[in-house]
């Protein structure tokens, strides 16, 4: 009888022992914090580049070079930027005809390039220049690894122009269309 | 023969238009808040939200996307891991219209699976809000996520629980032999 009492609670200590953990977890409390009243917001001054015909094997700049475009941070927190870009679809039959964007800036056939250039920057990019290509990943904008540069504060702006570089060859007749999205998250 | 029709493709290029959008050139504003969100010790199986608002600083209505992203490493906050799967992460809406100079809230929903591999945790991941356009230039937004989930409880409660009663049947059952041989 003794050996049957000492084995009931035994079991009932080893089934506490293992549920005591699911019950103090279920009591605690989830806390969720939400950084002051952060708006992150930044703007552009333009976002069309009407380009018209354009020829095979042919670098095309926006006018001015690089203080085409104005960034502006308008939000009340400081942001790190950054550029993607994407293939160049046919508008009547995206699915059909693209160009695909090059990774380093460079052509090819049906391959193009894309670049830009931040207004004062004279050394970034592969060829010192200035220029940084526009991948399909996401890369940095402003700032960039082993620059001096700091993080955007509102109110603070920077200027930019594209650069692109159209395919060795392609199929003409066609209207074709991309974007570049330049994205900010607070630093 | 590939030369010919590279050289006719060469010749068709000058009747190529790219981009070939001549409206006039607009700024267009729309901001998101917070910025930044912390949720801490959520424990694995529970399910966490918040409110992520929308501002369309605008004359116009817009349609917004809702997307999550995977930050490289250099770019989440130090000690944070990438989040494992975005697909704990919903939208009360993937796309939402936002009217002229208004803004509009989209529930963020979080849920961690049951699995004490995902407990003591620390992970970033990053909410974007994009501005549809068809546009060369768009911008997109991030709303930084950390989530924190409680320390390691060994095992999960149901397992606990099960092996436990076994344990405790397994011990009853000896115990009740034992009795039963000792009585006979």
């Amino acid at each position: 009888m003794k050996a049957v009492i000492t084995s009931i609670i035994v079991a009932v200590i080893l089934a506490s022992i293992s549920s005591l953990p699911v019950l103090a977890q279920e009591s605690g409390a989830i806390t969720i914090t939400m950084t002051g009243v952060n708006d992150i917001s930044i703007s552009l001054d333009k976002t069309q580049w009407p380009l018209g015909d354009v020829a095979a094997d042919t670098e095309y700049m926006t006018s001015p070079p690089i203080e085409w475009c104005t960034l502006t941070v308008e939000g009340n927190c400081n942001v790190n930027t950054f550029i993607v870009g994407e293939d160049a679809e046919c508008i009547d039959n995206p699915s059909a005809y693209k160009w695909t964007l090059s990774a380093d800036g460079t052509n090819g056939d049906n391959v193009y390039g894309l670049q830009f250039r931040i207004s004062g920057d004279t050394t970034r990019g592969p060829l010192g220049d200035g220029y940084v290509p526009i991948t399909k990943t996401q890369n940095e904008f402003w700032p960039y690894s082993g620059g001096s540069g700091s993080s955007l504060a509102p109110g603070d702006t920077k200027q930019f122009g594209l650069k692109l570089l159209t395919p060795t060859y392609f199929v003409g007749s066609r209207q074709m269309q991309t974007q570049i999205t330049i994205s900010a998250a607070t630093a | 023969m590939i030369r010919c029709i590279k050289l006719a493709g060469f010749i068709t290029t000058l009747l190529v238009v790219f981009l070939p959008t001549f409206t006039l050139a607009q700024e267009f504003k729309f901001g998101i808040s917070p910025a930044e969100v912390h949720i801490d010790d959520l424990p694995p199986g529970e399910t966490s939200e918040f409110e992520l608002t929308i501002h369309n600083k605008e004359e116009l209505a817009h349609n917004f996307t809702l997307t999550t992203f995977q930050p490289p490493e250099e770019e989440r906050r130090e000690g944070r891991d990438g989040f494992p799967d975005n697909s704990w992460i919903s939208f009360s809406s993937l796309e939402i219209e936002v009217a002229a100079n208004s803004e509009a809230t989209v529930i963020v929903t979080v849920t961690i699976p049951r699995e004490p591999k995902w407990a003591g945790k620390e992970w970033e991941t990053w909410l974007g809000v994009t501005a549809e356009s068809s546009d060369l230039l768009a911008v997109r937004l991030y709303t930084r996520l950390s989530v924190s989930t409680t320390p390691a409880v060994g095992a999960s409660p149901d397992t606990g629980l099960i092996v436990g009663i076994v344990v405790g049947i397994v011990l009853f059952g000896c115990g009740s032999y034992y009795y039963y041989r000792r009585r006979t």
